[in-house]
């Protein structure tokens, strides 16, 4: 069960934390 | 997949079963339909699927364009209302079944649309079949949330709720880079990137069907018991949706939902815009392009951390915060435009658009203090129409009294002021009808079988 638990946050996880590395590169531009 | 498998029966968890398994079931939809907000990646594509490099003669315009995320949304706000409660009946694994046949079929039907050139088919696709998948899948996982998290319900359809916020953060990268690996000379790409981001979130949201399960009836968290004491505002009573709208508590939350999300859509949509024209001169595009990226994640981040928040203080409290919290931001901000202050007018905005944000998450767990856990997700359906006023007056708002302020030969830069003030008008109706919020009276109990 604990090994499914981490498969199933990772795979929604790995997305979200994708995105928001995209959004925090482009708002760096705001401060350049 | 057989037809049982859908069924809320072959959904009941066994016994041992890990509740922390529910919430990302739940953010597979979210994350997947929070794709709407970056619908307008496309916009600009679908205006120049002829000329490819340059709108042509038979191209659509943006105005036409535009009306595809517009439909998508009141699609969202009417189909939670009409299907919630068939959404409580069936059960969240065939509703976000359901869900999922919807969104993705939307960009199917839309794909075909572009194909031969016909935006009724896009109107259709994205906009009804979509707006509907929208709808449904938004509500979905909410009520099941709430009874797996009885301790915590802010924190977990606050959990949910930000993968709708987070899902444009995926979209808009994600669009981008599949237009550009499919365009060739004869297509910009966006044909091909309808297909593939249908099957993709198709293949995503049937993660959360397969996984999310209900509790048993008699199911509760180890070791917790329900306070024999409940809190003020807290009802251990249930009432049904079609006893809740007839309430003065359901419409007093319809106008705390109204407002808050006014305030916050308007400036939402003219972000980039307001803050170029604000600090003309020294806030470039690609600049403006990173606001608008950073208030979208404060909207993100203010979904989990307001609704987690308000399992400590209350619902009706972090309202206030939010109320009296955007009163005093909302009329700082021609100040500090005034002074020319970027970082002090960005921080403003991030917490705003997370208030924004936290009003969405925190209202599901308000519906379950107020009328209880029973149909709480059909109550929340038929609640979100707010959303779809909000949608048109927010927008109106901040682009018409713009407008009639440079007409009337304001500087652009303080164009915006009126507005803000218009703003803390609202944002004040909406304190007072939280400010009057009493438990539900005992005559609009449900005193029937709630299994």
């Amino acid at each position: 069960m604990k090994g499914r638990l981490v498969i199933l946050w990772a795979v929604v996880g790995i997305p979200l934390l994708w995105g928001v590395m995209k959004t925090l590169q482009n708002a760096m531009k705001l401060f350049q | 997949m057989t037809t049982s498998l859908l069924d809320r029966q072959a959904t009941i968890a066994p016994p041992g079963f890990n509740r922390f398994l529910v919430p990302p079931a739940a953010l597979a939809v979210h994350l997947s339909i929070g794709q709407a907000y970056a619908f307008s990646t496309f916009n600009l594509p679908l205006t120049k699927l002829i000329g490819i490099t340059h709108s042509a003669p038979g191209d659509w315009d943006l105005k036409e364009v535009g009306w595809i995320f517009s439909i998508a949304i009141v699609f969202l706000g009417s189909s939670a209302a009409v299907f919630g409660r068939w959404v409580e009946r069936v059960g969240p694994r065939r509703s976000m079944f359901t869900a999922a046949l919807c969104f993705s079929g939307g960009f199917l039907v839309s794909a075909v649309g572009i194909h031969l050139h016909q935006l009724w088919l896009i109107y259709l696709g994205y906009g009804v079949l979509g707006g509907c998948g929208l709808g449904i899948g938004y509500i979905s996982p909410v009520s099941t949330l709430i009874k797996w998290f009885p301790d915590r319900p802010g924190m977990a359809t606050g959990m949910a709720i930000m993968g709708f916020g987070g899902g444009a953060l995926i979209a808009a990268p994600l669009s981008v880079m599949l237009m550009d690996h499919f365009k060739t000379a004869a297509s910009n790409g966006v044909l091909e990137t309808f297909v593939t981001m249908g099957v993709i979130y198709f293949m995503f949201m049937m993660i959360g069907v397969y996984t999310v399960r209900v509790p048993a009836a008699d199911w509760k968290p180890a070791g917790w018991t329900a306070p024999a004491q409940p809190k003020q505002l807290v009802t251990s009573a249930n009432v049904s949706v079609d006893m809740a709208w007839r309430t003065p508590q359901f419409w007093l939350l319809w106008v705390v939902l109204c407002m808050n999300v006014t305030a916050g859509i308007g400036v939402l949509g003219q972000a980039s815009p307001m803050i170029q024209e604000i600090f003309s001169g020294r806030v470039t595009p690609s600049a403006a392009a990173g606001f608008v990226g950073l208030i979208s994640l404060f909207n993100m981040v203010g979904r989990f951390f307001w609704a987690s928040t308000s399992d400590y203080i209350g619902r009706r409290n972090t309202y206030m915060v939010f109320f009296l919290l955007g009163i005093l931001l909302y009329s700082a901000v021609p100040t500090l435009g005034h002074w020319g202050s970027t970082p002090l007018f960005v921080a403003a905005f991030c917490i705003i658009l997370s208030m924004y944000g936290g009003g969405f998450a925190t209202i599901p767990a308000y519906l379950r203090d107020m009328f209880g856990t029973y149909q709480v997700g059909a109550i929340h359906g038929r609640l979100l129409t707010a959303w779809s006023v909000a949608g048109v007056l927010g927008p109106v708002l901040v682009n018409y009294i713009r407008q009639y302020q440079i007409d009337s030969g304001v500087p652009k830069a303080q164009a915006y002021s009126v507005t803000m003030y218009i703003m803390c008008g609202l944002l004040l109706i909406g304190f007072l009808c939280n400010f009057a919020m009493r438990a539900v009276d005992e005559n609009y109990h449900y005193r029937g079988s709630t299994t």
